[in-house]
């Protein structure tokens, strides 16, 4: 161990000269060292380090007393996006009439969903000589999970969607699809059955 | 004097700079620590690849449980001391020092109004043992639900207040949404998830 040389041992009557009397100012620095080592354990196993990050959400104002018009947008730029149970995904491309709809499941994975996106973007691409027209609508449905719209929120950030925004309006299509893939469409509780409410009798 | 003796080497080592080692790590680990919060709730955040730090003050957060349990805190004390005034106000019970302390320390709560005075009157020991069942959401026409009251005494106790959800990544949708729904009757139209960071283009198991 380090050496230990206490004013006692110094001044014990040894084989040394009695002259240094002068004590010597070394300390022993191994217990300290340990003290320091073992509260660095401590404060390294009680630290988080991994900073949890965050997705910001922009929901749109809800303003009950204004209903102003919403600027339409062309039914061939958009693309929906319903979620279902089980991560299903459900998407399509609107089209001026309902009748020829064709309705893609899918799930969550480079080569599903994200593939998909692409290809809508290629497409509109093509037609509108610009991806970024093109308008994802994510309608989640009640019994789909969070992590799915974060997800699929997290999918429009790697794909370099422009414009999308969460729904909670369902139109004929997306009943149809809830309907055949066993989902609920609406809550049945708390604030959104009163919107729902809202929405369908227009009274307050 | 002194005969020449075989020089035999000493096996002590010089600790200084060992030491010196030791308390500069020391240092910068009491100074970058942050201790976990002592969670009510097991939450397990889903990841995504949003890069945006969490800013370290002035945040609401909004706990979401897997079953669809909603606990809500603020990060600072004094918000907290006038939001339990305002709470105290709004649903007339009384405060006393130890309620105040108790809920001054707690980083979140989730229990009904009415279980709140005999929830903090417990004592410290107790009090972390009690299983809470989450904040009330239940709205009853015209009133608003107790979660409700509760975003607006905390905004109003501090108007600077961000908003955060964390909500668990197995919770429904639904549930997630009755918070956002509630939020939204509050004027609230801007808040951050919180989530895990993971790389943009390296998959999860669960997503591949």
């Amino acid at each position: 161990m380090a050496e230990m040389s206490t004013p006692e041992s110094g001044a014990k009557k040894g084989k040394k000269k009695a002259r240094s009397k002068k004590s010597s100012t070394r300390v022993d620095l191994t217990a300290m060292v340990d003290l320091g080592f073992l509260l660095i354990t401590f404060f390294m196993l009680a630290t988080t380090f991994s900073k949890p990050k965050a997705m910001e959400v922009n929901k749109p104002a809800k303003d009950k007393e204004k209903t102003e018009d919403l600027p339409e947008i062309k039914q061939s730029k958009t693309y929906s996006i319903v979620m279902g149970k089980n991560d299903m995904l459900y998407c399509y491309t609107g089209a001026s009439d309902d009748t020829s709809i064709k309705v893609d499941s899918t799930f969550f994975s480079r080569t599903g969903i994200r593939a998909m996106i692409k290809q809508r973007q290629m497409e509109v691409q093509q037609q509108w000589g610009n991806k970024d027209e093109l308008f994802v609508m994510i309608k989640p449905l009640p019994d789909s999970k969070y992590r799915n719209m974060v997800d699929i929120l997290d999918e429009m950030a790697i794909t370099g969607v422009k414009r999308y925004a969460i729904i909670d309006d369902f139109s004929e299509i997306d009943k149809l699809v809830a309907a055949k893939s066993g989902n609920r469409l609406i809550s049945e509780k708390g604030m959104q059955a009163i919107n729902a409410e809202i929405a369908k009798t227009g009274i307050k | 004097m002194s005969k020449v003796k075989l020089p035999r080497k000493s096996t002590a080592i010089d600790m200084t700079a060992m030491c010196d080692v030791a308390f500069l790590l020391l240092s910068f680990f009491i100074l970058t620590t942050k201790f976990k919060p002592n969670e009510v709730a097991q939450i397990n955040i889903p990841a995504s690849t949003a890069q945006l730090p969490l800013p370290d003050k002035d945040i609401l957060l909004i706990q979401v449980e897997k079953g669809g349990k909603v606990f809500i805190g603020v990060d600072d004390q004094n918000t907290r001391a006038l939001w339990l005034a305002k709470m105290a106000e709004h649903y007339k019970f009384k405060v006393t020092a130890t309620m105040q302390h108790n809920f001054v320390v707690l980083d979140s709560y989730g229990v009904t109004a009415s279980q709140l005075p005999q929830f903090l009157a417990l004592s410290p020991e107790e009090l972390n043992k009690v299983k809470q069942q989450g904040i009330s959401m239940e709205i009853k026409p015209p009133q608003p639900s107790e979660f409700m009251d509760a975003i607006l005494f905390a905004r109003q106790s501090n108007p600077k207040l961000r908003i955060a959800v964390k909500a668990d990544k197995e919770a429904s949708y639904e549930d997630v949404n009755e918070v956002i729904a509630q939020l939204q009757e509050r004027k609230v139209n801007k808040f951050n998830l919180i989530t895990s960071g993971r790389a943009a283009n390296v998959e999860s198991a669960n997503k591949e």
